[in-house]
């Protein structure tokens, strides 16, 4: 770890974690606030039974319970692209894309190993998308106290709700990480990533809405994802060991990687 | 004792087959970057590296650095394994890459101080080297994206410098300045120089290089092909020589150093190799109206050198 890239990267970031954080909070107080408005509304409509079942969960959530709406606003693409600005697009331009733009070349003439870089631009990374994570706990709190249902929130389990998310977007920037540093342009790291991404949470929507594809679903990390099940009091060591699995991998292959690439002068 | 050793560094890229074989490049898919460099720059001397584009001027600093791995040799800093030590390396070493990036949305103070926070070291020479760069604090003040190239090359040199490092790597280190900060610059090297520290000065400017270093070494397609005094290799230099002479022209056939001579109408031409005495004694005799002897340049020896390596090539 080096404190003087860590302070520089956060500086460098704090606007766009600003942005992120204040979106993500508004986001997640969103749906809360929806189910302590219009939930019973919603569910006498489900139960007239003229929407097929399928088409009222999402990724795992519902608009019917609390725990279900924190759900919803979690795995809904809009809060995937909020937490992937850093999982995925910091990750994977922290090494790539300063190696693209030639600025590697400056940092890597100081005293510093390539895995100490690496750790210090993990650490970074995974801060950021903690915070980001905060964000969705801290709005869940807040729509829920709005819609005047905060009594039905289980505020025990949010921790583990945090982690589980923790989990699931760190494996996420752990493999953003591990592109940025096997390629020497922005592009291949940041296409094998998006995909990657992409790809699982395909994998998963389209398991919550055909039962015939349920059986692709264990092979996406956002299954992995129990935001629903976490507040309602269950929690599988699975959901949390799979993508910390992961992460680990991926971290042991950068730094792997990393120190062993030769890194010709940028073009 | 010696600041850089390298015995038989080589670096070699690639090792699938090529269709198309490239001429100076190994066949088999392998393009060679760097063939079994031995030099040893000493501790306290302005060393010159020299070499067109792409002869591998930058692959060699890059190995010193540890960016890239070799294929083959070894190499020592201050006596630090290239490979084994490469950090310990860099914390006794500024180095200016050729074409430095910077961090646009950076103010260049912010930038150097980032810079000297991740070194760890004070910027003890930062303020003298600003003041003889000719870059005042409103300009420190400004964003990095907003400076002209040569600016962006100041900076380099700045923090490249501002540690006062033992080991100064310097990797085109003029390219953008004008003529003006280019002599500031060179003041600066002889003062480092003065101080006692070792400057490995990579250019493709043959008059800087002649100006400010003390051995020059010439690599041409990832080889060596000379390295020495600057002095002896200007001293090796054949100097062109052009004289009128009225009524018989001097016998200067045979004489030691004289080349490629050429009489018409009493206007000789010949090229001068060495000791000028032999050649002033076979002129003495004549009446000599007009005498140019066109002092050595590097640049000569270079092309020189690059033309004799061609030829043996060839």
């Amino acid at each position: 770890m080096n404190l003087a890239l860590f302070i520089h990267t956060w500086r460098s970031q704090r606007i766009k974690i600003l942005i992120v954080f204040v979106a993500l909070t508004v986001w997640s107080a969103l749906l809360p606030i929806v189910y302590g408005t219009f939930g019973q509304t919603f569910k006498e409509i489900i139960e007239s039974g003229l929407i097929p079942e399928e088409l009222t969960q999402f990724g795992g959530g519902d608009i019917f319970t609390l725990s279900g709406s924190i759900a919803l606003g979690a795995i809904h693409p809009i809060s995937l692209v909020l937490n992937s600005i850093f999982a995925v697009g910091f990750s994977t331009s922290a090494i790539a894309g300063e190696r693209q733009r030639g600025t590697l070349e400056v940092l890597l003439a100081r005293p510093i190993s390539r895995r100490a870089t690496y750790l210090t631009l993990l650490a970074a990374t995974l801060s950021f998308v903690g915070a980001a994570l905060l964000a969705t706990t801290l709005g869940a709190i807040v729509g829920s106290a709005i819609g005047g249902v905060l009594d039905e929130l289980a505020v025990n389990m949010l921790p583990l709700l945090w982690l589980n998310g923790f989990l699931l977007f760190g494996a996420i920037a752990a493999l953003g990480l591990a592109a940025s540093v096997s390629f020497d342009r922005l592009s291949p790291a940041l296409g094998i990533a998006v995909g990657v991404v992409v790809v699982m949470y395909f994998l998963e929507v389209l398991g919550t809405f055909w039962p015939d594809a349920q059986g692709l679903q264990p092979y996406s990390l956002f299954h992995y994802f129990q935001p629903k099940t976490i507040l309602e009091g269950t929690l599988s060591a699975r959901d949390l060991a799979l993508p910390a699995i992961v992460a680990v991998a991926a971290i042991a292959w950068a730094l792997f990687e990393f120190p062993r690439r030769d890194l010709a002068a940028p073009s | 004792m010696e600041a850089i050793v390298t015995a038989g560094l080589t670096k070699r890229y690639g090792h699938g087959p090529r269709p198309i074989h490239l001429p100076g490049h190994g066949s088999a898919g392998e393009i060679r970057a760097l063939e079994e460099l031995s030099i040893e720059v000493h501790e306290g001397e302005i060393f010159g590296f020299l070499g067109p584009n792409g002869a591998g001027k930058s692959t060699t600093i890059r190995l010193l650095l540890g960016f890239l791995h070799p294929s083959a040799g070894s190499g020592s800093v201050f006596g630090l394994d290239i490979v084994r030590d490469s950090v310990a390396i860099r914390r006794r070493t500024g180095y200016l890459p050729g074409g430095i990036a910077l961090y646009d949305t950076l103010t260049g103070e912010r930038l150097l101080d980032y810079l000297a926070d991740l070194t760890g070291r004070p910027p003890s020479r930062r303020a003298e080297l600003c003041d003889r760069l000719e870059l005042p604090a409103a300009t420190l003040r400004r964003l990095v994206r907003d400076y002209s190239r040569g600016m962006r090359q100041k900076i380099g040199i700045v923090q490249a410098l501002q540690h006062d490092p033992e080991l100064a790597i310097l990797d085109e280190p003029t390219e953008g300045l004008d003529p003006l900060m280019q002599r500031a610059f060179y003041g600066i090297l002889d003062d480092l120089k003065a101080a006692g520290r070792t400057i490995f000065f990579s250019s493709h400017v043959l008059s800087e290089v002649e100006r400010v270093c003390d051995r020059v070494a010439i690599i041409r397609r990832g080889r060596l092909v000379a390295l020495e005094d600057v002095d002896a290799l200007l001293d090796r230099r054949k100097r062109n020589v052009e004289m009128r002479v009225l009524g018989q022209a001097p016998a200067l056939e045979g004489v030691p150093g004289v080349s490629s001579l050429a009489v018409s109408d009493g206007r000789i031409t010949c090229q001068l190799e060495g000791d000028v005495g032999p050649f002033l004694a076979a002129i003495r005799d004549s009446r000599v109206v007009d005498l140019t002897i066109e002092p050595a340049h590097l640049e000569e020896a270079f092309l020189e050198l690059y033309h004799d390596e061609a030829e043996v090539a060839g």
